[in-house]
């Protein structure tokens, strides 16, 4: 099972390490003879320090400010006696399933109104847009599992209710934080109709650039494996760091 | 996913055990703070996603009622609802709808069976399930983009690693499984299955973890088999975490059309078009807003029926599963 | 307006130091000294090679250029954002043949019928091919774009299977379509023909090709839609048969890169395709076919005029920026197209050729022997292949539809052509 799941991607990983006339034959072969040339072109074309520093600057900056705006308000929604705040929190849920087609061209215009196009912190705007609005669905869902003791022993102990919320409740669920930032980091990272809009050439992201290297004449599956190696290997890195968690995470808030 | 159930205290403001502590006229302005403090916790992040979220949206609203293309911003002219009616008698749109749903409930059928077994075969917790957790994640991790270039490259009849075979062996047809309109869908619906059922596994994965285990325990020890205690205690309990990951891969799965644009560009015929890619191409190709809002709007409000329904389904089986 | 004046005489100066003879000009003669430029260019051959150019012009003129690589469907998105935003994100853009009555139409760039007409010598323009220039740009009385990679379509043959059935490369469609038959043997995985089947930009474009050849048009003498005339409707049905019986199975799903992998694997015999992927036929890191293939010019129905298919690019500059931009925008272009540049442009493998003089240059004909097919092609070339006409996306993307569904048996071609047709009415 676990073959399944891994074998297509190690066909585009090792097409970074093959020449260019064997990456198909007739009938299909699996050996080559190995070659760092795909790389070296990759090197040679794309900026790739530039782009994977705006792949990171839009990945934590997305999922940084989803969560500062996010967490408190699922907080405040859990805890809220108001019949409208679970109205409200799937309210949050509906903003993520706005198509991208929808908001794009309106959001292109306003960030150029406001001077922002071709920057990043574009970027980082609209996906946290649609991030905060999912993490807040998300804390929302934790923060009711969670026991009121916790937050009610604190308050008695002379905490503010800020001091509660941020010494007694979010520590419980700390887990579920990780889990929401992962589900926003994939998201970011894998995002490309925003980014491939929004950004100029030295805030191109890795997603947006893989497509480059699929071209018209010539589709260059070598350079497409390379690059693909760096828009990979630090996700993964992220995703194998934090795995723990995310199992903990989800555990936590569900039951 | 909804919570425990004697703690599910709708009631939220802080019970009376605090307040006593407290002399009752400040017990009254506590309410008043407490509610300012929630308030004043939600309403950044309300502010902000109405501000950069609602504000692009209403605006798409209102451009589905014009005839607007950015190509000839002269010609702009409000035609009320007529880029709606474009759509409903479209072919082309209506092909792409149903092709849409087709996709979505066969991919998220078959991602939900197919991950709930991975996750109770990932159940034990040991070092080689938690190696084993990891790697399957990696499809998650590959932009929709790219992998529908690897399944392309892989497929092709011709010369492809997996295609040349599935040709030469009859399974797929002489010209590939991209090439006809039931199996181009069915591949598709294929790429997807492979890209998020890492996803639903790790969701559901997650819920079984949470069980209690003394229930299961007892079930047990009352003779029940591996069958039967699934279907009885696991699945009922299981029921809002499946319903969790259902709903999040339905919204995801309707607005698909990534790896349709880099494997068949919705063909052959229109067989593989999807809304989205209906909706982008519209868009950002032809830059007619006026119809391309129409046709997001229309997704939207698909996925917000559909969400609805899940949300009622939500409640149902949460309700079912604690007995409350 | 002295400073402007001041600029073209800075222009002009540049123009001398460009010149090779002046290779290490002094800081002082750097008259571009602090512009930078933006590029967008289509991921073509020529994008790397522009990308590798960049520092000998920030060399020569002070300007830097950043090269910005997209696909084409990006690129097509990105600029056209940037235009009609009027955001002013790059100044100079790669601009396809079919994209300039759009250009033209909604004024996107600066119209360089002037410039041409004041710099004339310094372009040396009577060593462009005059078919480059009109097709790479010039749409009504406007210049949008100035030619700096044309692509010729040709006829790229495989000798060694020519040669083996007694064949000689076809001159005629009939010929060509006849050959396909005789070379195909599916057993042996040898193909008689291929060309692009998946639905979209890739079969429109090499139906519209194959049809013109034909002698088919996809607009009638009034200059509106006839996608189902007669002529049409028969060469519709001459390509589906050579799809469904001499091309390999696959091709009704391959783009420009699948078509291409085909015949450098050596499935296929002969396929027309743009001159800008000859060399990598050549090529032994990407091809299995060096020593067999061979280039001739582009068949042509039997009793048509001598007529072939000219593809490519031109470089247009963003009417929304700034004068001192468009200026150095103009200057790069100038430099880019001057003949030592041009001819070192293509020896670092952009296969885009612009001038007569390349064709005859003992170095470029050593690398890329092919080059008198190019010439012959440029000679007698015809831009119009594809209607270069502001609806032309849309009628791409309803024949996109309609010849793919034809190719996979969904429909037949005059039901198709006569579907496709209602649609393009509405256009006009």
């Amino acid at each position: 099972m676990t073959a399944f799941f891994l074998l297509p991607f190690l066909w585009l990983a090792t097409a970074a390490y093959k020449p260019s006339r064997d990456m198909f034959s007739v009938p299909p072969m699996l050996l080559f003879r190995p070659t760092l040339e795909q790389f070296a072109t990759v090197l040679r074309i794309f900026d790739v320090r530039s782009l994977l520093s705006s792949s990171l600057l839009i990945a934590t900056g997305s999922v940084g400010l989803s969560l500062l705006l996010g967490v408190p308000a699922g907080y405040a929604l859990a805890r809220s006696s108001s019949r409208y705040a679970t109205v409200a929190a799937y309210f949050f849920m509906a903003v993520r399933m706005v198509p991208a087609v929808a908001a794009l061209i309106p959001f292109y215009l306003m960030m150029r109104d406001v001077g922002l196009l071709g920057s990043w912190i574009s970027v980082v705007l609209i996906n946290s847009m649609l991030n905060s609005a999912f993490v807040t669905w998300m804390m929302f869902l934790y923060f009711r599992g969670l026991p009121k003791e916790l937050e009610e022993a604190a308050l008695t102990d002379g905490c503010t209710m800020f001091g509660a919320f941020w010494r007694a409740a979010l520590p419980a669920v700390r887990s579920g934080v990780v889990a929401s930032a992962l589900f926003c980091l994939i998201f970011s990272w894998n995002d490309f109709l925003y980014p491939m809009f929004l950004t100029r050439l030295d805030s191109k992201p890795l997603s947006v650039a893989l497509l480059a290297a699929f071209g018209t004449k010539d589709i260059t599956w070598g350079a497409l494996g390379a690059l693909a190696h760096f828009s990979t290997i630090p996700i993964v890195l992220i995703v194998l760091a934090l795995n723990r968690y995310f199992v903990q995470g989800l555990t936590k808030g569900i039951h | 996913m909804e919570l425990n159930p004697d703690l599910r205290d709708h009631t939220a403001t802080l019970s009376p055990r605090v307040a006593l502590k407290r002399p009752v006229l400040a017990a009254r302005s506590y309410a008043d703070r407490r509610r300012l403090f929630l308030i004043s916790m939600a309403l950044p992040g309300l502010a902000y996603v109405v501000a950069v979220g609602v504000w692009p949206l209403t605006k798409g609203i209102w451009f589905s009622l014009y005839d607007y293309n950015l190509l000839k911003p002269a010609q702009t002219h409000f035609v009320g609802l007529r880029n709606y009616a474009d759509v409903l008698d479209d072919s082309v749109a209506r092909q792409a709808f149903s092709n849409t749903v087709v996709f979505t409930v066969s991919a998220v059928a078959v991602e939900l069976v197919l991950g709930f077994a991975i996750a109770l075969a990932l159940w034990r917790d040991d070092r080689f399930n938690r190696v084993c957790l990891a790697l399957i994640l990696i499809p998650v991790t590959i932009t929709p983009l790219v992998v529908g270039l690897i399944f392309r490259a892989l497929l092709m009849p011709d010369y492809g690693l997996v295609g040349y075979y599935l040709a030469e062996s009859g399974f797929s047809g002489p010209h590939g499984l991209f090439a006809y309109g039931s199996s181009a869908l069915a591949t598709l619906i294929f790429v997807d299955i492979w890209e998020w059922t890492p996803l639903v596994a790790l969701i559901l994965l997650a819920g079984l973890k949470a069980l209690p285990s003394d229930i299961i325990e007892a079930a047990r020890a009352d003779g029940a088999t591996g069958v039967q205690r699934l279907r009885m205690v696991i699945i009922p309990l299981m029921a809002p975490t499946i319903v969790l990951a259902v709903m999040l891969r339905t919204i995801d799965a309707f607005r698909i059309f990534d790896s349709i644009f880099v494997t068949t560009g919705g063909g052959p015929g229109n067989a593989t078009n999807s809304l989205m890619l209906h909706a982008v191409k519209q868009g950002l190709e032809f830059f007619n807003i006026g119809l391309a809002s129409a046709i997001a709007n229309v997704t939207l409000l698909c996925i917000a029926v559909m969400a609805t329904a899940f949300v009622i389904l939500f409640r149902q089986a949460d309700r079912r599963a604690h007995g409350s | 307006m002295t400073s402007i004046k001041g600029f073209f005489r800075e222009i002009a100066i540049a123009g001398l130091v460009l010149a090779p003879l002046v290779g290490s000009a002094a800081a002082a003669d750097k008259p571009l000294e602090g512009v930078t430029l933006t590029l967008a260019s289509q991921n073509d051959q020529f994008a790397a090679v522009l990308a590798a150019l960049a520092p000998k012009f920030k060399e020569q003129t002070g300007a830097t250029l950043k090269v910005d690589i997209l696909d084409y469907g990006s690129l097509l998105t990105k600029t056209t954002a940037d235009f009609v935003g009027h955001t002013g994100g790059y100044d100079l853009i790669t601009m396809d043949i079919v994209w300039s009555g759009q250009y033209a139409q909604n004024d996107y760039s600066v119209d360089l019928v002037d410039w041409i007409k004041r710099d004339a010598s310094e372009l040396q323009l009577d060593d462009i091919y005059p078919t480059l220039l009109n097709a790479l740009g010039h749409y009504g009385d406007k210049q949008v774009a100035f030619p700096f990679a044309g692509y010729a379509n040709v006829l790229a043959y495989r000798k060694d299977l020519f040669d083996a059935a007694g064949l000689s490369p076809p001159k005629t469609m009939e010929e060509l379509t006849a050959d396909a038959y005789k070379l195909t043997d599916p057993a042996k995985h040898q193909y008689g023909f291929v060309a692009n089947g998946q639905k979209g930009p890739a079969v429109a474009q090499d139906w519209m090709q194959y049809n013109t050849e034909m002698g088919g048009s996809i607009l009638g003498p009034d200059g509106k839609p006839a996608l189902n005339s007669e002529a049409n409707v028969k060469s519709l049905t001459v390509y589906r048969d050579l799809f469904q019986k001499a091309a390999p199975p696959g091709a009704v799903n391959y783009d420009w890169g699948g078509r291409e992998e085909s015949f450098r694997q050596g499935l296929v015999a002969q396929m027309q395709t743009w001159s800008v992927g000859a060399p990598g036929y050549y090529d032994p890191a990407s091809s299995k076919i060096v020593d067999k293939v061979a280039i001739a010019p582009a068949p042509r129905g039997a009793g048509l005029p001598q007529l072939y298919g000219l593809g490519g690019w031109g470089l247009a500059i963003n009417a929304d920026i700034k004068d001192k931009q468009k200026q150095a925008a103009w200057a790069f272009i100038k430099w880019l197209d001057s003949p030592p540049e041009h001819k070192e442009f293509n020896l670092m493998g952009a296969g885009s050729f612009l001038r007569k003089s390349e064709m005859t240059d003992a170095d470029l004909l050593a690398k890329f022997p092919f080059l008198p097919v190019i010439a012959v092609t440029f000679e007698h070339g015809d831009g119009e292949y594809r209607p270069r006409i502001p609806q032309y996306p849309q009628i791409q993307d309803i024949l996109g539809t309609a010849v793919n569904s034809v190719l996979v048996g969904n429909t037949d071609p005059k039901a198709a052509l006569d579907a496709a047709q209602l649609e393009a009415v509405k256009l006009f």
